[in-house]
């Protein structure tokens, strides 16, 4: 299958974690004997993506994201099962690997924090030994998708958060990558700048035709650049398809948000006997007079939600929002097991 | 080779840079680091003002004596390999202290370039001039103040094997600090562990005779920085010792490639544990 | 007592960050004494090239017991909460302390206690019994005199009570010093080399007298002259009453400069 850029196979890593008790008896005590956990970050993943496919690799914190991400990128190596992206397996002969990859950690800049700007490219030039032709078009297509010229100059500790990344993203671009690990490129960022850094993945993607493997908390991201997406949870894949198959079945819920003037008025609200809601399909809490209601709007409309409430009981503020990526992770938690037999069924 | 020298250079010529745009704080330290060997020397100038030579002595029998200006000449010798050293190869310090512990050492992983030459080749240390500049002063003055006889006793030829030895008397340096700064990707952080080896160097800038047979074996041998100033220092005096010259050159490959060994061993652990 | 349940948490903060960093601690220290055993041998030879048994006084086995209880008080009475400060002030972050309920200066005090605990309990008991031990073989005598002894740990205490408050005053310099590294290794140098740590002030005559009535001398001579008997009872009460003339001076200096600087941290921002 020439068209298989990465080939991932029952990926798996453990770590020995030492455990400490919190407190001043728990620091004394790993002092004489500490002990030691074996945690399982990355427990049997499998998915493969094909040659120019931007792919969404998500999961809450913890997941084990970055364990894979990292494996991938031949800074770990795995504890068993295999990865090959382009035919090579990254933790051999990573010298040669790393030349057709580029990494971009959104938390921690990968360039010299006192040099200007341009310096960073000509050390990287050196590095990755790009012939000076090649690398005058590539500043210039980089220079045209990024912007980069207002402050080349500037040493990158000068650099504002957003123009901090367009540079890091350039970077790791220079040497014409066929893969490009970008690991939170969005976190911290505004909105405007988001926008830009989106659309500049979008165009290397298109005119590269470069692979682009993308983690992020950020569910515009994935909206805005991501064909599918592999979810992870507990170190196990748990979703693996496209996103509108992942908003199809999970993008339904929204959220009703309200603050009752009277919190006993509370009882006469019976969601769940006057409508036909199934099991998944909805769920409610009360906090004080604030109440939030979860539900699928294909069952009920949004419309029909509101005016049964606001008939009933009198509220001082109301809204509703769209289910955002947490509440779509949290709903695939409940169905761990049944979403691994779909996710199987994908690939 | 050449594309890290041209690396190399582009990081040399920004941190001089940096010296410029940083004057004050630049010259504060450099300040700091004269008076600190300031200090040392008029301590030595104290000690000496009590005696006439510093005498090695066995049973009350003077074996061995050193004058004044000999002690200076040694002392300032020591400090020529060691501030090379600093000037070139101070990341390395970094790497134990903070780079591996912080998660930084990652992006020196996702580079198709040796991540130890990465590593030296990212930072010019200029503080180290200070060092320099005090250990050329030192032996310009302490051979001008010597008598006469004793100058006529240097044969100028003895200092081309002492010159050709300082890069090998650097490389023990190096690889001291290699090998204890790479013991941070089983630990997090070894800076302490590389202080702790780094600072047997002090041992080096007295006459090795004076130490008994342990601290001997120790600073010829194991952490052998002895190597990389008295002896050189002594033989360009006196002839003396001639024999440390290849014992240098071949105890600086020895423990380079122990530390090379130590380096690889904890990248293999490092890619198995992360941080 | 109040105090001490209020900064108790400040304690146990400094002491678990020690035994945490323990291993490294323990490496440091190796490191730190070896410079200790070099001039052990240094003076070695000096005092056999010397035609008489002493030296401005001392003699071999004076200079060595010198040498390590001078590192040992240099060490436990180190006080380096001047960069702590510093680096808060630099960056603005002392502005959590100050929101605070506590006093700012305690709570260094108690949190920098916590860590020389552990210090004490690694350091001391080692260093005084090889000294002693080390005097019981050289003149086969036991020279361990408990009230000297007890004078000594009191006079450790002053000389680490005038360094925190002259190092406090240092740190809110730093609203004026922009560079803490450069003048920190100045600092260093030459308190060491005042404070008789480098080498005895009596080695340096005339001068050396002069630098007994200063406070670098309060911080590390004053201590060690006193463990080895070199003062004797007359001499002890006026230098342990000259650390503390000293200490009241240097936290009424840092009492001022706080004030000083806290009126300029409001009218400029952290």
């Amino acid at each position: 299958m020439e068209n298989i850029m990465i080939e991932v196979r029952d990926l798996r890593k453990e770590f020995r974690k030492a455990v400490k008790e919190p407190g001043l008896k728990g620091s004394v005590k790993a002092l004489f004997k500490p002990v030691y956990n074996t945690v399982k970050a990355v427990d049997g993943i499998s998915f493969t993506v094909p040659k120019g496919e931007i792919i969404g690799f998500i999961g809450p914190n913890g997941a084990g994201k970055s364990t894979v991400i990292k494996m991938l990128t031949g800074i770990l190596t795995p504890t068993s099962g295999e990865c090959r992206i382009d035919g090579k397996i990254p933790t051999k002969d990573r010298k040669k690997y790393v030349k057709e990859i580029g990494v971009v950690f959104g938390q921690r800049t990968q360039l010299w924090w006192d040099l200007a700007l341009r310096e960073t490219y000509m050390v990287l030039k050196e590095i990755y030994e790009i012939p000076d032709k090649e690398y005058e078009e590539r500043m210039a297509f980089l220079n045209e998708v990024l912007e980069l010229d207002d402050f080349i100059t500037s040493p990158v500790r000068t650099l504002s958060l957003g123009q901090r990344m367009r540079a890091d993203i350039a970077a790791s671009l220079l040497h014409n990558p066929k893969v490009l690990f970008l690991d939170e490129p969005t976190i911290g960022l505004d909105v405007v700048v988001k926008d830009s850094i989106r659309k500049a993945i979008k165009k290397i993607n298109a005119e590269n035709g470069t692979t682009v493997i993308l983690t992020t908390h950020d569910l515009e991201d994935i909206e805005l650049l991501c064909e599918r997406i592999v979810m992870i949870d507990k170190g196990k894949k748990v979703f693996d398809g496209d996103i509108s198959e992942l908003k199809r079945r999970f993008g339904q819920m929204r959220e009703l948000h309200f603050e009752l003037k009277n919190s006993a008025d509370f009882e006469k609200l019976d969601y769940k006997g006057d409508f036909s809601f199934g099991e998944e399909d909805f769920t409610i809490e009360l906090k004080g007079t604030i109440v939030d209601v979860r539900f699928n709007c294909d069952v009920v409309s949004v419309e029909e939600m509101l005016s049964y409430t606001l008939s009933r009981v009198h509220v001082k503020d109301i809204n509703v929002k769209d289910a955002d990526i947490e509440e779509i992770i949290r709903r695939l938690y409940l169905k761990g097991g049944e979403m691994l037999d779909a996710a199987s069924e994908n690939v | 080779m050449k594309r890290i020298l041209k690396m190399h250079l582009i990081f040399i010529r920004q941190d001089l840079k940096k010296l410029m745009e940083y004057k004050v704080d630049f010259l504060l330290g450099a300040i700091g680091f004269l008076l600190t060997q300031a200090v040392q020397i008029l301590c030595l100038g104290i000690i000496f003002s009590a005696i006439p030579a510093l005498c090695y002595t066995l049973n009350g029998e003077v074996l061995d004596a050193w004058s004044f200006e000999e002690v200076l000449f040694i002392y300032g010798f020591s400090l020529i390999p060691k501030g090379i050293d600093h000037l070139l190869y101070d990341n390395l310090w970094g790497l134990g202290y903070w780079i591996v512990d912080k998660g930084d050492f990652d992006k020196y992983l996702t580079r198709p370039i040796n991540s130890w030459i990465y590593i030296l080749c990212e930072k010019f240390c200029v503080d180290a001039f200070g060092d320099l500049v005090v250990g050329v002063a030192l032996i310009v003055y302490s051979l001008v103040s010597m008598s006469p006889e004793t100058i006529a006793e240097i044969n100028p030829l003895r200092i081309i094997p002492v010159v050709l030895v300082i890069p090998f008397a650097v490389m023990i340096f190096t690889s001291v600090k290699t090998g204890t700064a790479a013991i941070s990707f089983w630990t997090k952080r070894s800076g302490h562990i590389t202080h702790m080896c780094y600072m047997t160097n002090e041992f080096a800038k007295y006459p090795a005779k004076i130490y008994n047979t342990f601290v001997k074996t120790l600073i010829t041998y194991i952490l052998p920085f002895a190597l990389t100033a008295y002896y050189p220092a002594i033989y360009l005096l006196r002839g003396e010792s001639w024999w440390s010259i290849p014992v240098t050159v071949a105890v600086s490959l020895v423990l380079f490639g122990v530390s090379q060994l130590i380096w690889h061993r904890g990248l293999k652990a490092y890619e198995s544990a992360g941080s | 007592m109040r105090l001490l349940r209020m900064y108790k948490p400040f304690t146990s903060a400094g002491l678990q960050e020690m035994v945490v960093y323990r291993v490294n601690f323990l490496f440091f220290l190796l490191g730190e004494i070896m410079k200790c055993f070099v001039m052990f041998f240094v003076w070695k030879a000096v005092f056999d090239s010397s035609d008489g048994t002493t030296i401005y006084g001392f003699t071999y086995e004076n200079m060595v017991v010198y040498l390590f209880i001078s590192f040992l008080s240099g060490y436990l009475t180190y006080s380096d909460g001047s960069y702590v400060i510093g680096k808060e002030i630099l960056d603005g972050s002392i502005a959590m302390r100050m929101i605070k309920p506590v006093d700012f200066d305690m709570c260094f005090l108690f949190q920098e206690l916590g860590g020389k605990i552990l210090q004490v309990l690694i350091l001391f008991v080692p260093i005084t019994a090889g000294v002693e031990i080390y005097r019981f073989i050289i003149t086969g005598e036991i020279l361990f005199n408990i009230p000297l002894f007890l004078l000594f740990v009191l006079s450790m205490v002053l000389a680490y009570l005038i360094n925190f408050f002259f190092n406090l005053s240092y740190g809110f310099l730093a609203f004026y010093l922009k560079n803490l590294w450069g003048t920190d290794i100045i600092k260093g140098v030459i308190i060491d080399f005042l404070s008789g740590a480098t080498i005895p002030l009596a080695f340096m005559g005339g001068f050396g007298k002069v630098l007994g009535y200063l406070p670098f001398a309060s911080l590390s001579y004053t201590p060690v002259m006193i463990y080895m008997g070199m003062y004797s009872a007359g001499e002890i009460a006026f230098y342990l009453s000259l650390q503390v003339l000293w200490l009241v001076v240097f936290i009424a200096v840092s009492k001022l400069i706080l004030h000083l600087a806290m009126k300029r941290l409001v009218v400029h921002g952290g």
